[in-house]
């Protein structure tokens, strides 16, 4: 990366005119631009019931209160949403880099009839999107009995088609010679995979991860269908249902449960943003 | 995607070790189905069984609640006489239109620009901004604009009638300026997606082929036109793909900031089929109009890997 950097800088060091800091200026103001919202949020949710949402807008408030944030917890199951959230994130994550894994280290390394015809069904599933599947499917966890359960989110969630591809991509290229050792000692391909091809896929498997996570702590679309009940709900669904277009509530009241949200997600992505960008700009690499 | 075939040439094996030879071959293969065995299973259940059933399904008229009664090519007819099929349509290519050619053309302007001799904490602030709301979760970023967009409140229309716009319009309510505001949002919250992969794409290219070029006299025109641009295209291609599929599934900020209104105007075919299988419980017409989705992302998912022989520059 860094030499990557030196490398770029070199490249378009003898290009650099004045004009250059104007449009740094523009960058920067742009920048500034696509903030804009976050911190109106973030302001009118420590405005006084009676100030926010005030025109002209205030910008830079006189005095901040956080009652709107306590209130956060008295009109919202916020703890619940967030636990649910938590909890259906966690699962998935775990879930679908273990099937993931297990499938690519089987695609990538395994000999057995068949394999590339299997490999190539599972690819074709990536042209099948989940709107489309979302009605057979409901019908299927109803019959079950599975509606309005957080069974009913995790689980058609568990198998990452993107991600089996990804990671057999990136076991192909880890050379052979580094199992050979294990496999002299008799190592099963459990073991082969834990202790060798894991370790080593560290970057994949963490970049892999971080994208699973962010798609399904914000995942709308099919947990909006299937939970119904507010104890069920994640935080997208519940905020939307029970506090911002379709529930009750005071609006302030929605944007003080949406800083809680935002701002710590922004403080995390301003100190880790490298290894997050990385994590979703792979999809574009790998392509 | 190149699928990369990496079959072994089996070993010669000697007389004594053949038995040995084979029983480590059967472990293997074995290995080979049980670890495909998780995937296998949710593929079955999750995509490949929903998908034959959505196909058997919209041949049916089914409510859910009485039994499911067949009408053949039925529920298709009835979508080419549908208005709000037809809106739906019409609106989702609309949508998807814009959000290639915006997030294209300046997502590529952004990523040059950016991609200069700059200090590193301003490049690190530029890409942390400007990727941030990609970031967000729809529900938040649809909430939020809903906000700001606001009739009663919403400071976008109260700058633009302090800056002279006396009729600026109140920006989802309104029939012409619904779809606009949409696809602004949509912009807004995933140019970083776009910005982030062609920065990365432009930062692969050598700067060898920049350097022979220079010496040889090319301007800067000549230099984009004929090295930037061909040694981007897996990249642009890449991402006119991803965009599309992706705009063409657009089902959340409409739901939540407009509901497909104002009239149909900003109706999508997910949020159709959302409305039709959720709402009114017409599972049959809902998976004849899932369906849909389903052959146009086929057809350009097919169509990408044909023509990306013919339009992307490969080494």
């Amino acid at each position: 990366m860094a030499l990557d950097r030196q490398v770029r800088t070199a490249r378009w060091r003898g290009l650099r005119r004045t004009g250059d800091w104007t449009l740094d200026l523009f960058l920067v103001a742009l920048a500034l631009l696509i903030l804009t919202p976050f911190y109106w949020m973030l302001v009118n949710s420590l405005l006084p019931r009676a100030e926010a949402f005030s025109l002209p807008p205030v910008w830079i408030p006189s005095s901040i209160t956080l009652d709107n944030y306590v209130e956060v917890f008295d009109t919202l199951p916020f703890v619940r949403l967030v636990l649910n959230s938590l909890k259906l994130t966690v699962i998935i994550t775990a879930g679908a880099l273990i099937t993931s894994t297990l499938a690519a280290y089987a695609f990538a390394r395994l000999q057995f009839p068949g394999r590339d015809l299997l490999f190539i069904i599972l690819l074709s599933a990536l042209m099948v999107p989940q709107q489309v599947t979302v009605i057979p499917t409901f019908i299927l966890i109803r019959n079950l009995g599975l509606l309005d359960t957080h069974e009913a989110v995790y689980l058609p969630a568990l198998i990452n088609v993107f991600g089996t591809f990804l990671l057999r991509q990136f076991f192909l290229s880890i050379p052979r010679d580094l199992e050979d050792a294990a496999r002299i000692d008799g190592a099963g391909h459990l073991r082969i995979l834990w202790n060798v091809i894991v370790p080593l896929s560290a970057p994949a498997l963490s970049a892999l991860a971080i994208f699973i996570a962010l798609a399904a702590w914000n995942e709308f679309f099919w947990a909006n269908i299937f939970l119904t009940s507010p104890d069920k709900m994640t935080l997208p669904v519940g905020l939307v249902m029970l506090s911002g277009r379709f529930g009750t509530g005071s609006p302030v009241v929605t944007l003080a449960a949406l800083s809680m949200l935002v701002v710590p997600l922004l403080i995390l992505f301003a100190i880790a943003q490298r290894k997050i960008t990385e994590s979703v700009a792979m999809s574009g690499l790998k392509g | 995607m190149t699928v990369r075939s990496d079959i072994e040439t089996t070993a010669p094996a000697g007389e004594a070790r053949h038995g040995r030879a084979s029983t480590l071959r059967r472990r293997e293969a074995r290995a080979g189905y049980l670890f495909l065995t998780p995937t296998a299973i949710l593929f079955l259940v999750f995509i490949a069984g929903p998908l034959v059933g959505g196909i058997v399904l919209s041949l049916y008229s089914w409510d859910m609640f009485s039994s499911p009664e067949y009408i053949g090519i039925r529920n298709f007819e009835r979508l080419m006489d549908d208005p709000q099929a037809i809106a739906a349509i019409r609106n989702t290519f609309v949508f998807t239109f814009w959000s290639v050619v915006l997030h294209l053309v300046p997502g590529l302007l952004l990523a040059l620009a950016v991609n200069r001799a700059m200090a590193r904490p301003l490049d690190y602030f530029l890409r942390t901004s400007y990727f941030f709301p990609m970031l967000v979760s729809w529900a938040a970023v649809a909430l939020i604009w809903s906000y700001i967009l606001d009739p009663n409140f919403g400071f976008i229309t109260y700058y633009l009638k302090r800056l002279g716009f006396e009729d600026a319009p109140v920006f989802l309510i309104d029939p012409d300026w619904a779809m606009p505001a949409v696809i602004a949002v949509d912009f807004w919250k995933t140019i970083g997606f776009t910005f982030i992969i062609l920065l990365a794409g432009l930062q692969g290219i050598p700067t060898q082929l920049y350097e022979a070029a220079s010496v040889d006299g090319a301007g800067t025109l000549r230099r984009f036109w004929n090295i930037t641009i061909p040694m981007l295209s897996p990249t642009l291609f890449f991402a006119t793909v991803i965009t599309f599929i992706g705009a063409f599934q657009i089902f959340e900020p409409m739901y939540i900031m407009t509901r497909g209104g104002p009239g149909d105007r900003t109706l999508t075919i997910v949020m159709h089929v959302y409305e039709t299988g959720f709402r009114r419980f017409e599972m049959g017409y809902a998976s004849a109009l899932a369906l849909v989705v389903f052959v146009v992302i086929m057809i350009v998912t097919l169509l990408q890997v044909r023509l990306s022989r013919y339009w992307v520059f490969h080494e």
